[in-house]
């Protein structure tokens, strides 16, 4: 680096060319820097969240957005004139304690379906419904082979996953405890957090979830239920977006996670399902209209190239534009790496750090495919077109087994894409027929697995072999949909890298489960919100408790922030 | 009237072995019984090949506790060990030899790459600093969640030695418990043959992919490896591992303990919930007051007892208890050393483990093979030549190779139409995997033992073949093994108790199983008296 440069320092990013040209930019003669108490970068909805807690509570903020849209991840967009979710489908995880907070009751108008999950059989013809009502869901399973038993099984593991999952939604979803301790034993014995967070537990259930968390999403639904398909649908929850496999140890946290029940939330062995209507960008919007209600400034294109600290302690942060923002904080709601790591220089972060980040596990491998299509496809195994109406509000999930989704993650490890990979839609028209103004619906299908770093690169062709094997996926449960299809729109991971400027492509950031969960997501010491630059907070879907749309690293890095600040004011 | 024993010992592997020499040195009266015609169970010494003598299982020793070996006098008994020192990984592209020296070491891994050489000393001290701070867990019950607090002060001095840790020991700890070799390894290192060598501790008797989570837990279970005291090292024992449970057994007899081979137990006898003894298959019925189990813990409870005498719960936690068997153990009698093509002059790349583990993905694609059910077409091995270190071994001028194979899944793919059907295939698959690296390798072959998971079940006992007796899995350890609430050596079954290594801390010859279990039989004996 050259010379010394004037206070406060710009710091140079580290990966150039992952940052636009305008970095060592001087501020602009005769134009006076913005200032904040609190500049919140990135304005989707853990950014937007993080910056309405903030003004809440008095703390004057900006929060920086460097697309032209609100949104990041959990945006609506378009395709072919039809209001599309461009990543996330559902919101259904989205904290009711944030919302309270916010007061976004009302807001926002969502919908969740009785039938939460279909999953139609590649290749047997046969399907499996999960629904809302899990009595209703164990009825139907009772009718397949061994269905007493499956059944049966499906309830136990139900009540299991909500029992543990309330405890979920009390501790974890929280400011993780501090591992750390203090100096005393008391203290220390607290901190390994197993006994006090039990008090609401039963001992049995209390066992469990020591035993659960590590374990694999396979092995875990598989104490439960001797069913191939329904095993498959329940265990791949604990690898939706991320860069593992049922089998992977950890993805029983990531599973667990996922059903948080209580306080409003309602997970279980279906998972939730909710759909905004408008689209998650109607979410964004309320939070939107909130944080700007209780006075945040939110501007959008407006990127930041490099977060400036003097001494160790921030300074505030540089645009691309040229301009900068003074503030005494920083809360980052980009993924870990990009702010770590590209936004700060090495010696803002020391060696070690940066070291121990890059080992950060961040390979994405989930595709986003939007098809627009110009009927309402039939499939079969759904039943009668009134009953295929009501099957098909919820998630639509096609796998096989367990070993049929282990193959299709197996070529990601090789940076291949799936042969036939795992293909989880949703029609959001069904529900929402304000998306379009006629008969035409949208499907919108996760596709997994495609990995960021495909061998050959994400070439047209490539492109165009994922679209149709995903189409080929979906044809096998709905017969003739190819025919019906009017335009298509993919969002692969290397998309979410160049234009959502995700690190690795990771639509959760880091990828999920037990060894970058909690306190050590995204890496021990760097999972309670705090960094070990003054002033740096760190939040969104890489810190705890992770990803989707919760709301909840938002909350808990804002709360965080604010606790220190009124301390700092004392 | 049949003879009444303070203790009965049922299996005599060296855990049980160890379990009736702590057993008879308080001066109770013990007996051991044992299925088999041989005692050692997996640490076994035998000769398929006349002339030549195979560690049939398990091949090399580097976490015998040092407690054991010391208070079991086990050298006036007969044990002998020679350090087995270094790995050498043939690769396509060359070698890495790693041995002693540390100038040495680091000139090799800096052929493949100059940051993994200058990362080198900081992982050695992190590894150190771990180990180190952990060690302590494995000669200590493990302490349960719901237990007596007093249970925890014991390890009240674990904990605030962990506060006192610095941020990135116990960041890498935590990165071991809850990650995968592969991602710990990347922290430091990027050369295809280091990460893949390295990464193998991570595998070893597991059912995993060096990428899996989970499998820095298995790393870190190897890596608390000494040999009575001194750090991470392998140990051959003279005449093979047999002589581990040979001077075992003979401290426990010097005690007084009996040992009885071709005795195997039917059944647990129970009055009520009271285990009073057992029943051999011959029908013959040994009583005593406190029965210990050294098998693992299938055969323990679900074999060995009358059907409903445990609570549903337990029961069901134990069926729970994943055994998934991954490897087996291919022995050759060799009438000369091989010559591998990518290697240093002489012999001394050969004295310690030769590695087939050249990358990365070469391991992790010998997993994705084994989880679909087929038997890794380009298998990870370990392999051992212990008559460069032992020539009593073999006969003059002769070797014997030990190789560990992984991946054998216990349970196969149906086309392959079981073990049995294609164990000769197997072992002329790990002839060739050998024989790509060391072309002579199949010329020198005289004769070989193929021990699949199969066989290591049905001749040695191992559930599912697995040689752990019960998976390393993050959810099967501390004060989850074998069933949470019964990690410390206790049974619901009042004077049965576990002393297997499907209990804390584990598998390896240890011997810790078998020594805490006896420590803790003594204090439930001392507080009833």
């Amino acid at each position: 680096m050259a010379a010394k440069k004037p206070a406060p320092k710009v710091v140079k990013a580290a990966t150039k060319a992952e940052l636009p040209p305008k970095v060592q930019k001087a501020p602009r003669a005769g134009k006076p820097a913005a200032t904040a108490d609190v500049v919140v970068i990135g304005g989707g909805h853990n950014g937007l969240v993080a910056a309405a807690y903030l003004a809440r509570a008095g703390v004057k903020t900006i929060l920086v957005e460097a697309r032209t849209e609100l949104g990041g991840m959990a945006l609506t967009g378009d395709v072919d004139g039809v209001r599309a979710p461009m990543l996330a489908h559902t919101v259904g995880r989205f904290r009711p304690r944030v919302a309270r907070d916010l007061g976004l009751q009302g807001k926002v108008k969502l919908v969740e379906p009785e039938a939460r999950n279909f999953a139609p059989h590649p290749t047997n013809g046969t399907a499996i419904t999960l629904w809302r009502d899990a009595k209703r869901t164990a009825a139907e399973l009772a009718t397949r082979p061994n269905g007493e038993k499956v059944a049966s099984g499906y309830l136990k593991l139900d009540g299991r996953l909500r029992r543990v999952g309330a405890y979920f939604e009390k501790v974890l979803d929280g400011i993780p405890p501090d591992l750390d301790g203090g100096k005393s034993v008391a203290e220390l014995l607290a901190g390994f957090a197993f006994r006090a967070p039990f008090s609401g537990l039963e001992e049995g259930d209390g066992r469990e979830i020591l035993r659960m968390l590590p374990m694999s999403a396979a092995d875990l639904v598989n104490e439960y239920i001797n069913d191939d398909h329904l095993e498959a649908l329940i265990s791949w929850r604990g690898s939706r977006y991320n860069a593992s496999g049922p089998i992977s140890p950890g993805t029983g946290a990531t599973l667990l996670f996922d059903s948080i029940t209580g306080d409003g939330a309602d997970g279980g062995a279906s998972g939730e399902t909710v759909v905004a209507i408008g689209g998650p960008g109607a979410l964004i919007d309320a939070i939107a209209d909130a944080a700007r209600g209780f006075g945040a400034e939110i501007r959008t294109g407006a990127q930041v190239t490099a977060i400036t600290e003097r001494d160790g302690r921030v300074t505030g942060v540089a645009l691309a534009s040229g301009e900068e923002i003074i503030a005494p904080y920083v809360l980052s709601t980009l993924d870990p790496k990009s702010t770590l790591l590209n936004l700060l220089g090495v010696e803002a972060t020391g060696p070690e750090l940066r070291r121990r980040l890059r080992a950060t596990r961040n390979t994405g491998v989930t595709a986003k495919l939007n098809i627009l299509l110009d009927q309402l496809p039939a499939f079969p195994s759904a039943g009668s077109t009134a009953e295929q109406e009501v099957r098909l509000r919820g998630r639509i999930t096609i796998l096989s087994d367990i070993l049929g989704i282990e193959r299709a993650f197996d070529s990601s490890k090789y940076g291949e894409m799936s042969d036939v990979p795992v293909v989880e839609a949703m029609i959001p028209t069904l529900i929402d027929p304000s998306l379009t103004n006629d008969k035409r619906h949208l499907l919108s299908a996760v596709v997994q697995y495609a990995p960021v770093d495909l061998k050959g690169g994400w070439t047209a062709d490539a492109r165009k072999t994922l679209a149709d094997r995903a189409v080929s996926v979906l044809e096998s449960v709905a017969p003739g949909i190819s025919g019906h299809i009017v335009a298509r729109q993919l969002i692969t991971p290397a998309d979410l890298q160049s234009d959502w400027g995700a690190t690795g492509g990771h639509a959760m950031h880091v990828n999920e489960g037990f060894d970058q969960f909690a306190q050590w997501r995204p890496l021990y010491g760097l999972g309670r919100y705090e960094t070990p630059i003054d002033g740096l907070f760190l939040s969104g879907a890489g810190t705890a408790p992770g990803g989707g749309v919760t709301g909840a690293p938002g909350a808990n890095a804002a709360e965080k922030l604010i606790r220190h600040l009124r301390r700092a004011a004392e | 009237m049949a003879e009444r024993y303070d203790a009965i010992v049922v299996g005599g592997g060296h855990n049980g072995l160890t379990t009736a020499a702590y057993l008879a040195k308080s001066g109770l009266k013990v007996i051991v019984l044992e299925r088999r015609s041989v005692l050692g169970g997996a640490t076994l010494t035998e000769s398929p090949v006349q002339g030549y003598k195979f560690s049939v299982a398990s091949y090399l020793v580097s976490l015998l506790r040092p407690q054991v070996i010391r208070e079991l006098d086990l050298a006036k008994h007969g044990l002998q060990m020679a350090p087995s020192v270094g790995t050498y990984t043939p690769h396509w592209d060359g070698y890495l030899d790693r041995r002693t020296d540390h100038a040495d070491t680091l000139r090799e891994i800096r052929k493949w790459s100059h940051r993994d050489a200058d990362n080198y000393d900081d992982f050695k001290q992190t590894v150190t600093d771990i180990t180190r701070f952990i060690r302590p867990a494995i000669d200590m019950p493990a302490p349960d969640p719901y237990g007596d607090p007093k249970e925890w002060l014991e390890y009240a001095g674990l904990a605030k030695e962990f506060g006192h840790l610095p941020l990135r020991t116990k960041g890498a700890l935590l990165d071991l418990i809850t990650g995968s070799a592969y991602d710990f390894l990347r922290r430091w290192f990027e050369g295809e043959p280091l990460i893949g060598t390295m990464s193998a501790s991570g595998i070893i008797g597991t059912f995993l992919g060096i990428k899996s989570p989970g499998t820095g837990m298995v790393f870190l279970h190897h890596y608390f490896g000494e040999i009575d005291g001194s750090f991470r090292e392998w140990a051959l024992p003279q005449g093979g591992t047999g002589a581990v449970a040979a001077a075992i057994a003979s401290a426990a007899q010097s005690f007084g303990a009996i040992t009885r081979t071709d005795a195997p137990v039917k059944q647990v006898l129970l009055r009520g919930d009271k285990a009073i003894g057992v029943v051999l298959e011959s029908g013959e019925e040994v009583y005593g007051d406190t029965i210990v189990s050294a098998a693992d813990a299938k055969h323990t409870f679900l074999d060995m007892l009358p059907a409903g005498s445990l609570p549903t719960d337990f029961e069901t936690a134990i069926r729970n208890f994943k055994f998934r068997g991954s490897s087996a153990k291919v022995n050759f009698a060799l009438d000369g050393l091989p010559t591998f093509t990518a290697a240093p002059p002489g012999n001394g790349h050969l004295m310690g483990t030769v590695s087939i583990s050249p990358s990365p993905d070469y391991m992790e694609r010998a997993y994705d093979d084994a989880k679909h059910g087929h038997p890794s077409k380009r298998p990870f091995l370990d392999m051992l030549i212990p008559t460069l270190v032992d020539p009593s071994m073999a006969p003059p001028g002769k070797h014997v190779a030990t190789a560990f194979v992984q991946y054998a899944p216990h349970k196969l793919a149906p086309e392959h139409g079981g073990w049995d059907n294609i164990k000769e295939q197997f072992g002329d698959l790990v002839v060739d995997t050998i024989s790509e690296f060391a072309p002579d390798f199949r010329d020198k072959i005289v004769g070989r033992q193929i021990m699949t998971p199969l066989d290591l079940e049905r001749t040695i006992g191992l559930t599912e073949g697995n040689i752990f007796q019960g998976e390393i899995l993050v959810q099967q350890m501390a004060f989850n093994r074998p069933v949470s609430g019964w990690s410390r050596y206790k049974t619901p079954i009042r004077d049965y108790w576990l002393a297997s290594s499907s209990a804390h801390p584990g598998g390896g010859i240890m011997g810790a199983p078998g020594r805490l279990a006896a420590l803790e039989i003594l204090k439930s004996k001392r507080g009833a008296a």
